[in-house]
């Protein structure tokens, strides 16, 4: 499989105006709206790496390469993608750019798109398009990188990635804060560890239902990942120590916070400022119902809710920071649905590339309306 | 541009006058000069006018009126850019210096609105008494707006650990070359759709012009410490820098300056100290908690020894610190010294390769007798080769020119990009061919047809129109005056033509 493949794909698919649904290795095919395609592109056989130079902290796979290959091939140079989507490590590269899938190690990380390079795609007009390159900094040409990143595979067939790598911490060290049942106490630990000068590799406040998902009791908890050189970390755990009783967990607990929602049939991210969490997040994660599994991380203000009961998670739910409106929009609040039943999505969410500019992009990049047809929307 | 005629031009500039008062506008020859160059002297391009507004509804009708005449633009900030991005050939310049309102400051979460005109360096010490920092710092911070900043996806030095303008830009309100207003990105942090907003930060002026710009804010680092070491090659120099990179650390910058670079600073006013005798320094910064900065500075400093430093020395306090930096920062301006041109590039290259290529740079700098002072962003691999001259001497000019070319073809031989933070605008249009592909440099035009489907904003600039299909053959069909999409000409034809006409 390679990029003339992927090119012959698409024209054929031009000629018989057959859409396509993209994918990668199958894992996320229930997130997103329904696609209207009878044929599939899958990029599972398009992987491997294309050039990796260490000294370079710069990486170039194909988009069917999965995030463990990357982690194994870059753990030989004590280096890494610091990029946990949810769901798991058998995820491809390319999905993970289209869908713009981040986790919790954004917190310090940040998103997808801060780590990409540069890509290669084959846009619904069959050709072959580079944005951006394999450099660390880049302002060559209009962003059609960031263009790509997040527009679902509806604009083009991501081939080939370029990403940024860092090394791997000497120490990477997780804790688990057990949240008590007294709503009080726990907001003012919550405050202080989002506005505290600690700065973790990832902060996550989790409700009962989920601590239990993760093996760790039944309790609300607030789970940190502390990482640098051993003074840091020693340094910070200290502060945090002084703020609560941290235990510390086994990093295996993040393998099965990105499984968290695996079984649910929806999933929503409401993304607001982050003092909008800071008062309530306690409050939310200790009287939640026991249908739904809630993380929170208040540094970046973003909440996640996983529920395998249709319908319950989008109504506004006791103790929701939020009143979200029925339209999903708010001047502070947005939220983004990546997984709903087939018939909630025109409810709740019909379209979220309707708007002139991103029906232009659209119209430029794929005229025939062969890729992904639907999944942001028609 | 369509203002073939005197008076149809009177009609124009007194028609801009009603929006934004008859002082705002700029339409004498004299008055104009000021405005035909940006940062890198040696283009030169004069305006037909200068309109100035002074607040979002002004500049919203100004945009509007040039839509309705079908009038092409040029959005300009402080013009402190270096790549020829902000001129404007016979056509309007957008000045947005008076749109300088820090709008809101949210110190919680972290995040401020501003609208365009607001200095960079003004941004940061408003938000300093509160604990935050706008990260990217340009080197021309203390002029250089936020609006084009957006427009180049600025770097700056600190860039290496912080990200660039992109990393930090949540949201703009911005005004489509047809007058449309739309919002892009989010004031909150995350949205879905397409990401238009990280598609309009960098199109250098092309997609518009922002109203207003909500960026993120940086909690300001617990400790900062600030080494300078020395040497008596630049090669060491390079391999120091490599190895620092390899090791892991993030230094929040890193900093490299050669002898003829430290020689100029430090016989200007901007003298910092730097040891005169040395052929590189590098000039690397840590911060963050305390107590891992101290570690690293001992890693760093074991680094910089053992690759062959002659000395490293940590500035002792703030005062120490910001000298070190203010030679790094004003080191462009002390070149003014040399020559009454500059030409800057700003090619990226693997961080591996920096040795290799200063290597060749050098031997370029010999072979066609020029002097090359580098001071760069090593750090990231971003190199500004200077080379100080004049543009009034066209031998002086060729020779200079071409060991420019031929500097960046070594950089895009190693898998280099041919600008790290400057953008393209019209000094780097002739490379974008030798890294893009036809079909990229379409699917550019294409996208920026999306924001602006007459290319009346910033024309002429970023990819050359011959990239673009569509536009080429309307181009050849309908007998478009050159003037109003006017495509400059190729780099090579720069140098006949150069600086004070």
């Amino acid at each position: 499989m390679s990029t003339e493949t992927v090119v012959a794909a698409i024209h054929e698919s031009i000629a018989d105006r057959a859409p396509l649904r993209i994918n990668g290795r199958s894992n996320w095919l229930s997130a997103g709206r329904p696609v209207k395609a009878k044929k599939t592109l899958s990029l599972r056989d398009d992987s491997g790496v294309v050039g990796y130079v260490p000294g370079d902290l710069t990486l170039v796979v194909r988009a069917g390469t999965t995030l463990a290959e990357i982690e194994s091939v870059t753990a030989e140079h004590d280096q890494w993608l610091p990029l946990d989507p949810f769901g798991t490590n058998d995820g491809t590269i390319g999905a993970t750019i289209a869908t713009a899938s981040a986790g919790p190690l954004a917190t310090s990380f940040g998103l997808p798109r801060d780590l990409l390079l540069g890509l290669e795609f084959v846009s619904g007009r069959g050709e072959v398009v580079r944005g951006g390159g394999k450099v660390v900094k880049n302002v060559a040409g209009f962003d059609l990188s960031r263009l790509l990143t997040g527009s679902w595979g509806t604009l083009g067939v991501i081939t080939e990635v370029s990403l940024r790598l860092y090394a791997r911490p000497k120490v990477d060290r997780t804790f688990v804060v057990t949240l008590s049942r007294e709503e009080k106490t726990n907001a003012a630990l919550i405050r202080a560890i989002t506005v505290s000068p600690l700065a973790p590799f990832s902060l996550e406040l989790v409700n009962g239902t989920a601590a239990r998902q993760l093996a760790l009791g039944d309790k609300p908890l607030c789970i940190v990942r502390f990482g640098g050189n051993s003074a840091v970390v020693e340094s910070q755990l200290k502060a945090l120590s002084q703020l609560a009783r941290a235990e510390e967990v086994d990093q295996s607990i993040w393998t099965k916070f990105r499984a968290l929602d695996r079984e649910a049939d929806s999933v929503i991210r409401i993304s607001s400022l982050p003092t909008r969490f800071l008062g309530t997040a306690a409050g939310i994660v200790a009287d939640s119902p026991p249908d739904v599994i809630i993380s929170i991380n208040p540094r970046r203000g973003v909440m996640r809710l996983a529920t395998l009961q249709a319908g319950n998670s989008y109504s506004t739910e006791p103790g929701m920071p939020i009143d979200i409106p029925e339209d999903g929009k708010s001047s502070d609040t947005v939220l983004i649905f990546e997984k709903l039943p087939e018939d909630v999505w025109p409810v709740v969410s019909p379209n979220v590339a309707a708007d002139s500019l991103s029906r232009g992009v659209k119209t430029v990049f794929d005229p025939h309306d062969l890729l992904n047809p639907g999944i942001l929307g028609n | 541009m369509t203002l073939p005629s005197q008076s149809n031009a009177s009609t124009v500039a007194e028609r801009l006058a009603d929006i934004v008062g008859e002082r705002h506008v700029l339409s004498r020859p004299s008055e104009l000069l000021v405005y035909n160059s940006d940062g890198l002297p040696g283009y030169r391009r004069q305006p037909k006018l200068a309109v100035f507004p002074g607040n979002r509804d002004e500049t919203i009708a100004v945009v509007r009126l040039l839509a309705a005449e079908g009038l092409p633009f040029v959005p300009r900030g402080a013009g402190t850019g270096l790549s020829g991005g902000a001129l404007a050939d016979d056509i309007v310049v957008i000045g947005v210096h008076r749109l300088k309102q820090i709008i809101s400051l949210d110190v919680e979460n972290r995040r401020a609105t501003v609208e365009p005109g607001v200095v960079n360096l003004r941004l940061n010490k408003h938000v300093a008494p509160h604990g935050l920092l706008y990260a990217p710092d340009p080197s021309s911070e203390a002029a250089c707006t936020i609006g084009g900043n957006v427009a180049e996806n600025a770097g700056g030095p600190h860039c290496l650990k912080y990200g660039v303008t992109l990393n930090h830009v949540l949201a703009m309100t911005v005004v489509l070359p047809s007058g449309e207003v739309v919002e892009l990105g989010s004031r909150i942090g995350e949205r879905d759709g397409y990401d238009l907003r990280g598609a309009f930060i960098g199109s250098e002026g092309c997609f518009g012009l922002a109203l207003d710009i909500t960026v993120k804010l940086t909690p300001r680092p617990q400790t900062v410490r600030t080494l300078l070491a020395d040497f008596m090659s630049i090669d060491a120099a390079a391999r120091v820098t490599s190895s620092i990179i390899s090791s892991g650390i993030v230094p929040a910058a890193l900093e490299f300056m050669d002898g003829p670079t430290i020689r100029v600073v430090e016989s200007s006013i901007y003298a910092a100290g730097y040891p005169k005798d040395a052929e590189a320094i590098l000039l690397i910064e840590l911060d963050g908690l305390e107590a891992g900065v101290a570690a690293d500075l001992e890693t760093v400093r074991q680094i910089c020894l053992d690759g062959g430093a002659r000395n490293v020395k940590v500035a002792r306090n703030d005062a120490e610190r910001l000298k070190l930096w203010q030679g790094r920062k004003k080191a462009f301006g002390a070149m003014g010294r040399l020559a009454p041109h500059l030409i800057v590039q700003d090619a990226v290259i693997p961080r591996t390769r920096l040795s290799d290529i200063l290597a060749t740079i050098n031997a370029i700098s010999e072979k066609y007798d020029v002097l090359v002072c580098n001071v760069f962003h090593a750090g990231d691999g971003n190199l500004h080769p200077n080379i100080a001259y004049s543009a009034d001497d066209p031998a002086e000019s060729e020779r200079v020119h071409k060991a420019m070319t031929e500097i960046m073809r070594a950089c895009i031989d190693v898998g280099g990009s041919i600008t790290g933070e400057h953008g393209v605008g019209l000094d780097k249009m002739g490379y974008m061919e030798s890294i893009f592909s036809e079909p990229s440099l379409n699917a550019m035009c294409e996208l920026r047809g999306v924001f602006d489907p007459d290319h009346r904003s910033n024309p002429g600039k970023v990819v050359p129109i011959h990239s673009c299909k569509e536009w080429h053959s309307v181009a050849s069909t309908r007998s478009v005056d050159r003037s109003r999409v006017s495509e400059p000409p190729a780099l090579a034809a720069e140098p006949a033509h150069p600086s004070a006409q």
